[in-house]
């Protein structure tokens, strides 16, 4: 019979689940909140500092999370106030649009397809676009429902989030504390060793990244106004929430503004050369200056390892699952190893 | 003394209810690594530590193990080993594994608890929060570690340097 008690990698994967089993049954009963949750802890982590610079300042740990919270519900209200209808209004502009960008793209998709039989290349090119224009048509016609649905969500979530954060900015530690002290005194240092390389390498990774979104979405945006492109606002926000998801995202964020500049009324090869040219420029920017300041061995993970996991998170649960599919395998990776290398040493004493 | 019997009325309400806390203040407070340290921030630090209770022979740490930080005595004593020899018994007030308060380093010898004891580890995390929030006094806190590793390092030469002294003679 095989003693789990001498096989590190085993018994460290024993536990290892049954972290993950913890962990999928809290977020299964957490589900509705699952979302204010995760944004509530990434507002922590971006705005941790600024309770500590209060705190610095001689502001108690109460009064400096009031004062956070208090610039959240100012974030919210200017974001609900002039972000929300800028996009309403963008989004309604596009989808009132959205018949002639598909006549003007059937009209485009013919002339390349009359073009390649000119020179004997037989390719239907409906194959491309009717499945796309399909899509696009079911989306446009809920575009207006979505939203309004989104929305009533989104104005849930704006309640909670800035109510989590402020307790978390408040009471975290504390909580933290309690919990790790009811560790026994065999995995005591070994569980915070375990929590302090996790949490250094999230705080990173979420400061960076909502850091980087939040450039990439300001000069997309304005890239995008200046060559004149149809909602650039909106365009600029996509944009900025795709960049949340490595690799995949920034191609995915190419995808919108090409159709919408291939589909003017009149090509013009002029804007879809800028539309392609704002994105690669902030790209550029993106990949020399911001990864490199902000988020640079954040998270050493193989590119192939976040790809396939982004898709697999993808796959079960949706838009959100692709964002946090990198902090969820980078907790794995260290908590495995942690764990392993920590049982390993146990055995050999 | 049986604390049952104490009467409510008699009870000294002047007392602060921290008491713990403000003793284990003062033993911070009389190691090296807390000079010129104000109390006030001392006991800031402190109410955040962590107490843990060991048995009699139980493991503290083996060589090896990363640490998360350094830990000092309350109450009992506990003996710093490499194999089975003693290499030094520490008691209430005497602090250990400074090292893990500033880098990632195994433990060098194992320390197991020789009587009952109870000891307040202060992690890492601690100092590194703390550094955050008190940017002064955590400079003053590095400057003072410094200082002990030092002096530990000094003895360790100064031992090596006896032991080679004798061994040649």
């Amino acid at each position: 019979m095989i003693k789990i008690a001498d096989k590190p990698l085993l018994r460290s994967l024993v536990i290892f689940s049954a972290f993950l089993t913890a962990g999928g049954i809290c977020a299964y009963l957490l589900a509705p909140l699952l979302i204010p949750i995760i944004l509530s802890f990434a507002l922590y982590a971006l705005f941790g500092p600024l309770s500590g610079y209060l705190q610095r300042k001689g502001f108690n740990n109460s009064a400096s999370a009031l004062l956070v919270l208090l610039l959240l519900v100012l974030i919210s209200i200017i974001g609900i106030s002039v972000l929300f209808p800028m996009l309403a209004e963008q989004l309604l502009i596009l989808q009132t649009k959205m018949p002639k960008l598909w006549e003007s793209l059937t009209v485009l998709s013919d002339q390349i397809r009359l073009l390649l039989t000119n020179y004997g290349i037989k390719f239907d090119t409906s194959t491309i676009t009717k499945p796309v224009m399909n899509m696009s048509s079911e989306w446009s016609k809920d575009a207006v429902f979505k939203v309004s649905n989104l929305l009533i969500d989104m104005s849930v979530t704006v309640v909670l989030v800035p109510l989590f954060t402020f307790f978390l900015i408040r009471d975290y530690k504390q909580l933290r504390n309690q919990a790790l002290d009811l560790l026994p005194n065999s995995s005591f240092e070994l569980g915070w060793l375990i929590y302090y390389r996790v949490t250094k390498k999230l705080e990173i990774y979420i400061r960076g990244i909502m850091l980087q979104s939040g450039i990439m979405a300001i000069v997309v945006s304005v890239g995008f106004y200046l060559t004149g492109l149809e909602s650039p606002i909106l365009l600029g926000t996509i944009a900025g929430l795709l960049n949340l998801i490595p690799y995949i995202g920034p191609l995915l964020a190419m995808v919108p503004p090409i159709i919408i500049a291939l589909g003017t009324p009149v090509f013009d090869p002029m804007l879809i050369t800028a539309a392609v040219g704002v994105i690669i420029a902030a790209q550029i920017i993106d990949n020399v200056i911001v990864v490199p300041a902000v988020i640079a061995n954040a998270v050493n993970l193989h590119p192939i390892t976040v790809i396939v996991g982004i898709i697999i998170f993808g796959n079960f649960f949706g838009f959100i699952g692709m964002i946090i599919a990198i902090p969820v395998l980078a907790t794995s990776n260290i908590i495995l190893t942690g764990l392993r290398k920590g049982l390993k040493k146990d055995i050999m004493a | 003394m049986d604390n049952n019997n104490k009467h409510p009325l008699w009870e000294n309400i002047f007392r602060r209810k921290d008491d713990r806390i403000t003793e284990i203040c003062r033993l911070w407070s009389s190691t090296p690594l807390f000079k010129r340290i104000p109390q006030l921030y001392i006991r800031r630090l402190v109410k955040n530590m962590h107490p843990r209770f060991y048995k009699t022979n139980e493991s503290i740490f083996t060589t090896g193990d990363i640490g998360a930080g350094a830990a000092i005595i309350k109450s009992g004593e506990i003996n710093i080993m490499a194999g089975n020899n003693v290499l030094a018994n520490l008691k209430a007030g005497d602090f250990f594994g400074e090292v893990s308060l500033v880098v990632d380093e195994p433990r060098t010898a194992d320390a197991i608890a020789s009587t009952d004891c109870e000891l307040i580890f202060f992690l890492r995390t601690d100092l590194e929060e703390w550094v955050h929030s008190s940017p002064k006094q955590g400079a003053q806190l590095m400057a003072n570690i410094s200082r002990v590793l030092a002096g530990r390092l000094r003895h360790a030469n100064d031992m090596l340097t006896e032991k080679n002294n004798s061994s040649s003679l």
